[in-house]
């Protein structure tokens, strides 16, 4: 299964449909321009005529000034993973350009290039060859336009720092694009045929350059979705009704909001598209007017049917459906399952709960919306304009050409701003209000108003044979699906043909342990659903998954009396369907093997420890087997068995990722999405309550804060081999390593997420 | 109306005295880049100087700024040997909470010209950065700290009194 793939069924990602066009080089506005066009491209149309009239993909596009300055474009949004830096240099390293001379813009997508999404740790891994074909059909056309310019052979010329040198003569980009004639269209057979460099020879990919977007971010000059400001706009903030679902206003009592300064009225929305139902918007001519406002207003409701729904109503249907032998659909059946448990010499299954987690971004969720000449003007920070514009269309009542999402700086996405349906409110009170609108959450609102990962229960089951070795094992997952929700059409079938799944909330399960008998069932909890809407939170489906997936070979190793780490060294044997293919999974399940062996060595696997502290160790495979991020993880930690408090001392993370393209970058992402897996497991949830999220603000919501942080050791393997992601997989192996570590300290087994001392008190009571 | 010194001029505004002086810096004053986080001094994401303390300009109603001096992020110019290290560090990542986290920083140097590991987690611990650039934040803190002593105004209570 590929997630990507599933996606692009629907509506052809953009890097797929890029590898199918046709790639112009042209001048416009007295710059080189170099961009993807349609196939459908008229035969005759010149690629500077093509250019000109704008028809060209705004997935991705470069352009070269007469002062030499190089603009990469990418519709790629910016939420603190540097991504528009580390795309410039791919095309950079290409290109053979200066990195001095390149700037990036962040563009907005247009729908009909096809699905455009930042998120799934896939940018790098999805951009990588459209973008190196890109920079080398540039670098070709300069070193013609050069070696003219130079009177030389193309053969002599090379390009590098911006300049085409042959021999002791060269010629800047500058100087080519002043002097040059460009109208040159490359057909995708003979992009495809392009030399890329080889890695050796490599100046610009692999090298630390600084990010072009932390600047601005560190003297208040950044421009994020909330600083937006239109002339004679009004303030608004939202009142969110009792349930997520079905909720209706029956009357609204707005008194007292009256004698305060600056109120200026309220709307009850009217969502053509019905996802939301039950809002009020408080309208007034400041954003504080509008929050003490919103809270004068009496509203009352006709709430939907979830008002009594709890955390413990959720897991406890969760439970019924993973121990139900129909519920759900198959998503991986090797060899036979059933009789290998039949056949067994000793089995046994564990069931693991993680609960309700969320996002907490730091900028709360916000918009701008503007009719302006016909056509909506969204303003905000968002992750998928190819998820958020239709959303908001369909609110309005619109068609899709008649939006725009102009795109900011996101703070924070994680998942949150994925599907951007918080531009919906801000569309709507502009539209009922007849004024341009800035609606902004307050903190309490967005919680209330978040796409929390759903509680989850699995249930995990080994059968063990005659030889003590583990033969047949089973998972059944169950939460809520956020694809379901937010992007239905998107969900594959199973092989069972039962139904459709969210890729989402399963993958992570489809492991590369060889077990010849192996069947995975993913079952959506329909409780979860209609309560409220389940989301993509950062690393997704196997960020709970794996909770269950690595503890458990931790207690199957525990009951056949094994070594955890060799047994899982043996079964990554690379065999079979887990040998991997090329390019992004070559050699398969061995890489893994591979950083487990070296994560074994840093974490000094067997030294003596005090009491109390144990080391326990995870794998992972990142966010899915088709772009397989490889990474061993050890914790060590010190538990204190009375007050149950639990000190994660280190983690050692290895990970194999291929091809590095900006280190320092690389290791930002791995750094906090290791401090995220810590969080995860130990600082963060939430439960649902009266069918709501019980956390509503960072009192009673505690992400890990800089006195928690504990000792890391991040090793990335050396490779050539083909990107895949890493915005999410840091965060994987965290939460398993830590609940395997409690166990190796002091036997406690903890089965829930996140961990807390008192279910080590507990436990330590019991025993 | 309200006077006040915002990063070192004088302005005033007619704003509700129980404004938090944050949406007045923001909205009234168009310096954006102080940001919203949590509206209950919990985040830190606002942190602003008020007569040189750093406090969360979230919670802290715009009366209370009458007549005093008020510092951005804007108020450094780019200039703060913080601004430096987080740049060389490559602290920020998505960025957000970035102002509050060098407003905050500011104040430990000025009363602790080398603080341990455990100074700086102390102090800026009430600080929360969601994308969780804790190790960065801690490694730009040192090396301003070592690089630019001249630079921090140090002031220490301590030594000052028995001197």
């Amino acid at each position: 299964m590929n997630l990507l793939n599933n996606f692009s069924k629907k509506k052809t990602d953009d890097s797929l449909q890029l590898s199918r066009r046709k790639f112009l080089i042209g001048a416009a506005n007295s710059a080189l321009i170099m961009a993807f066009a349609p196939l459908t491209m008229s035969m005759t149309t010149s690629a500077t005529e093509a250019i000109k009239q704008n028809a060209f993909s705004p997935s991705i596009w470069f352009e070269i000034n007469t002062l030499g300055e190089i603009t990469v474009h990418v519709a790629r949004c910016e939420m603190g993973q540097h991504v528009g830096t580390a795309l410039a240099q791919i095309v950079a390293e290409e290109l053979g350009a200066n990195w001095d001379d390149i700037r990036v813009v962040h563009a907005s997508s247009d729908p009909k290039w096809g699905f455009v999404m930042t998120g799934g740790s896939w940018s790098v891994f999805q951009m990588y060859k459209p973008l190196s074909q890109a920079g080398a059909a540039g670098r070709l056309t300069l070193i013609d336009a050069g070696a003219k310019i130079l009177g030389v052979s193309p053969d002599s010329c090379e390009v590098r720092d911006s300049k085409v040198t042959s021999g002791n003569k060269s010629v800047t980009f500058a100087e080519i694009i002043s002097k040059g004639k460009f109208d040159r269209t490359f057909t995708p057979e003979e992009m495809a045929t392009l030399p890329i460099k080889s890695p050796d020879k490599r100046h610009t990919i692999g090298f630390d350059r600084l990010a072009l977007d932390v600047p601005p971010k560190t003297n208040g000059k950044a421009v994020y979705g909330i600083d937006v400001e239109l002339e004679g706009m009004v303030y608004a903030r939202p009142i969110i009704p009792p349930t997520r679902y079905g909720s209706k206003v029956l009357r609204v009592n707005d008194s007292k909001a009256k004698t305060i300064k600056g109120y200026l009225g309220y709307e009850i929305l009217q969502d053509q598209s019905n996802w939301i139902e039950g809002w009020v918007s408080v309208i007034a001519d400041s954003y504080h007017s509008a929050i003490k406002a919103a809270d004068a207003i009496k509203v009352s409701y006709q709430p939907g049917d979830t008002t009594n729904i709890s955390e413990q109503d959720i897991i406890d249907e969760g439970h019924k459906l993973v121990n139900s032998k129909n519920a759900g659909v198959l998503f991986v059946n090797d060899g036979d399952t059933d009789k290998a448990f039949d056949s067994a010499a000793n089995t046994l299954s564990a069931t693991y709960v993680t609960h309700t987690a969320m996002h907490f971004q730091m900028e709360p969720l916000n918009a701008l919306a503007e009719l302006k000449d016909g056509i909506w003007h969204i303003h905000c920070g968002n992750q998928s304009h190819s998820l958020t514009l239709p959303a908001v269309a369909k609110a309005l009542g619109v068609t899709d050409d008649e939006v725009i999402i102009h795109q900011y700086y996101l703070g924070g996405g994680f998942g949150r701003r994925a599907y951007g349906d918080y531009a919906i409110p801000a569309a709507l009170t502009a539209k009922q209000y007849g004024k341009p609108v800035k609606l902004i959450f307050t903190r309490p609102d967005d919680a209330k108003f978040d796409q929390a990962r759903s509680a989850s229960v699995q249930k995990v089951s080994a059968a063990i044979d005659d030889n003590n070795e583990l033969f047949g094992y089973e998972h059944n997952i169950s939460a809520g699906w956020p694809t379901l929700s937010m992007a239905p059409g998107f969900m594959p079938k199973g092989i069972d043909d039962k139904g459709n799944f969210d890729p989402f909330s399963t993958s992570g399960s489809d492991h590369w342990y060889s077990i010849a008998n192996n069947r995975v069932r993913t079952i959506n909890n329909p409780l979860a659903q209609k309560t409220f809407t389940p989301g993509w939170l950062r690393s997704v489906g196997p960020g709970w998954i794996s909770f269950g997936a690595e503890s458990f070979i931790d207690e199957v190793a525990h009951e056949l009396n094994k070594d955890p780490v060799e047994m899982r060294l043996a079964m990554l044997d690379g065999k079979g369907k887990n040998k991997g293919h090329h390019p992004q999974s070559v050699h398969g399940a061995k890489r893994l093997k591979s950083v487990l062996e070296q994560c074994k060595k840093s974490a000094n696997w067997g030294k003596k420890l005090p009491k109390n502290e144990g080391i326990g160790f995870a794998t992972s495979f990142g966010q899915e087997r088709e772009m397989p991020t490889w990474i061993a993880c050890a914790a060590h930690v010190a538990v204190n068995p009375s007050s149950g408090e639990i000190t994660v001392k280190k983690i050692f993370m290895t990970l194999d990722c291929g091809t590095v393209v900006h280190p320092d970058s690389a290791l930002a992402q791995i750094e906090g999405s290791i401090l995220w897996g810590v969080s995860l497991a130990l600082y963060e949830g939430t439960e649902v309550d009266k069918g709501n999220y019980a956390a509503t603000n960072f009192h009673n919501y505690t992400p890990l804060r800089m006195n928690d942080m504990p000792e890391m050791e991040i090793n990335f393997v050396e490779s050539t081999e083909f990107p895949v992601g890493l915005g999410e997989p840091g965060v994987i192996a965290v939460a398993p390593a830590i609940a395997n570590a409690i166990f190796n300290a002091t036997g406690i087994r903890l089965r829930e997420l996140p961990i807390k001392p008192e279910h080590i008190r507990q436990q330590s009571k019991n025993a | 109306m309200i006077e006040f010194n915002l990063n070192g001029k004088m302005v005033e505004t007619d704003v509700p005295d129980d404004t938090p002086l944050l949406w007045v810096i923001r909205d009234e004053f168009g310096l954006k880049g102080t940001k919203f986080g949590c509206g209950i001094a919990m985040c830190g994401a606002c942190t602003v100087h008020l007569e040189g303390a750093a406090i969360r300009s979230c919670s802290m109603p715009i009366a209370m700024a009458k007549g005093k001096q008020v510092n951005t992020i804007e108020g450094f110019d780019g200039k703060h040997p913080l601004q430096e290290a987080w740049i060389e560090e490559q602290v920020p990542q998505c960025g957000y909470c970035q102002s509050g986290q060098i407003m905050q920083a500011a104040t430990l140097l000025e009363k602790n010209s080398s603080p341990s590991d455990e100074d700086i987690s102390a102090h800026m611990s009430a600080n929360i950065c969601r994308c969780m650039a804790y190790p960065r934040i801690k490694k730009a803190i040192k090396s301003a700290a070592t690089k630019s002593k001249s630079a921090v105004n140090i002031y220490d209570p301590a030594t000052s009194e028995e001197s």
